[in-house]
């Protein structure tokens, strides 16, 4: 076995994830070759260490309300989702109801009802072009230039 | 086999929260340690990983049981925390200003040595330093005591491309401590 090959086997010897066959590979290309031998030992303390190294843990009544934590994220998402329905569709009806009146009343102005009929259409387009705008950078951007 | 994963989500898909419940406390700590690891703040770990869980729960129906649950989730983990640390270093390029990072060890001996103390906080920094996909390897490994098998089926590689990553992972981080303390 050549050595970058060993270079493989020799995390597994260090984390004990190796096969007997293949520790007695390594033990032997370690008495023959001294570069490997000290990357090996330099390992061996890197390793020392990293398990020393623990990652801060949290006390044990944040843990007890975890679930909790998550449930109300899950609840407020719903309760946002039947707001915004409720919502667009109030507003929906509202808009119709108003364009009806206002259509419907002989007492407007002809050049008015054509005012507001531009307005709203503008507000309409530039809805339309964020809305778009903002699904189109959440679909292609949203982790652009990050590596998996 | 009542509580795998699989016969959990299925539960799920059908309503049960409850079924939810367990799978969350199942893997809460993995959830949140990862996300530690990977964003080096405790209080954007916590918040992240709920909010993974929470995406979880609303594609749930989307899981067809062809592959494990927890890679699935791993997926939807990494990407926010990767997003989160992308607008992190966004923050950090215009505002100039170095985001304090926590202290997050704690250590097995009870005695304060500062010396180790310091090796090990420059450990954590210079891992925070690699690059993501040899990052992401030490966390599994070091900080979740994951198995070469578990981190090959988390991260849908090989055995040999995980012992690959750890050897550069190591190798990488070796020479920067070994530059530190000289």
């Amino acid at each position: 076995m050549n050595c970058e090959e060993i270079q493989k086997l020799m995390m597994a010897y260090l984390d004990e994830e190796i096969s007997d066959k293949e520790k007695e590979l390594v033990e032997k290309h370690l008495t023959e070759c001294e570069k490997c031998r000290n990357e090996f030992d330099s390992f061996t303390q890197l390793k020392e260490v990293t398990d020393k190294v623990k990652l801060a843990d949290l006390k044990e009544d944040i843990w007890a309300g975890y679930w909790k934590g998550v449930y109300r994220r899950i609840e407020r998402g719903a309760g946002w989702f039947f707001l915004s329905i409720g919502a667009i569709i109030l507003l929906a009806l509202g808009v119709f109801q108003f364009f009806k009146n206002l259509f419907l009343d002989p007492s407007v102005s002809f050049i008015v009802k054509v005012g507001i009929c531009f307005l709203a259409f503008g507000i309409i387009v530039l809805l339309v072009s964020i809305i778009r705008e903002r699904v189109f950078a959440f679909k292609k951007e949203r982790y652009r230039e990050i590596e998996k | 086999m009542e509580n795998d994963d699989e016969n959990l989500i299925l539960l799920c898909q059908k309503g049960k929260i409850r079924a939810f419940e367990t799978l969350v406390n199942r893997y809460k700590k993995n959830a949140y340690f990862i996300a530690l690891g990977l964003v080096g703040n405790s209080d954007d770990a916590f918040d992240l990983s709920q909010e993974a869980f929470v995406r979880v729960y609303k594609s749930i129906n989307k899981y067809n049981g062809r592959s494990k649950f927890f890679p699935w989730f791993y997926t939807i983990l990494t990407n926010l925390c990767k997003n989160h640390l992308k607008k992190q270093n966004v923050r950090k390029k215009y505002l100039s200003n170095e985001i304090a990072r926590e202290k997050l060890t704690q250590t097995q001996e009870s005695e304060g040595e500062s010396e180790k103390e310091s090796l090990k906080q420059k450990l954590l920094d210079e891992i925070d330093k690699l690059p993501y996909k040899f990052k992401e390897v030490i966390v599994l490994k070091h900080f979740r005591g994951f198995s070469y098998k578990e981190i090959s089926e988390t991260l849908g590689i090989p055995v040999g491309s995980v012992m690959s990553r750890l050897y550069y992972a190591r190798k990488k981080l070796k020479e920067n401590l070994k530059h530190l303390k000289g």
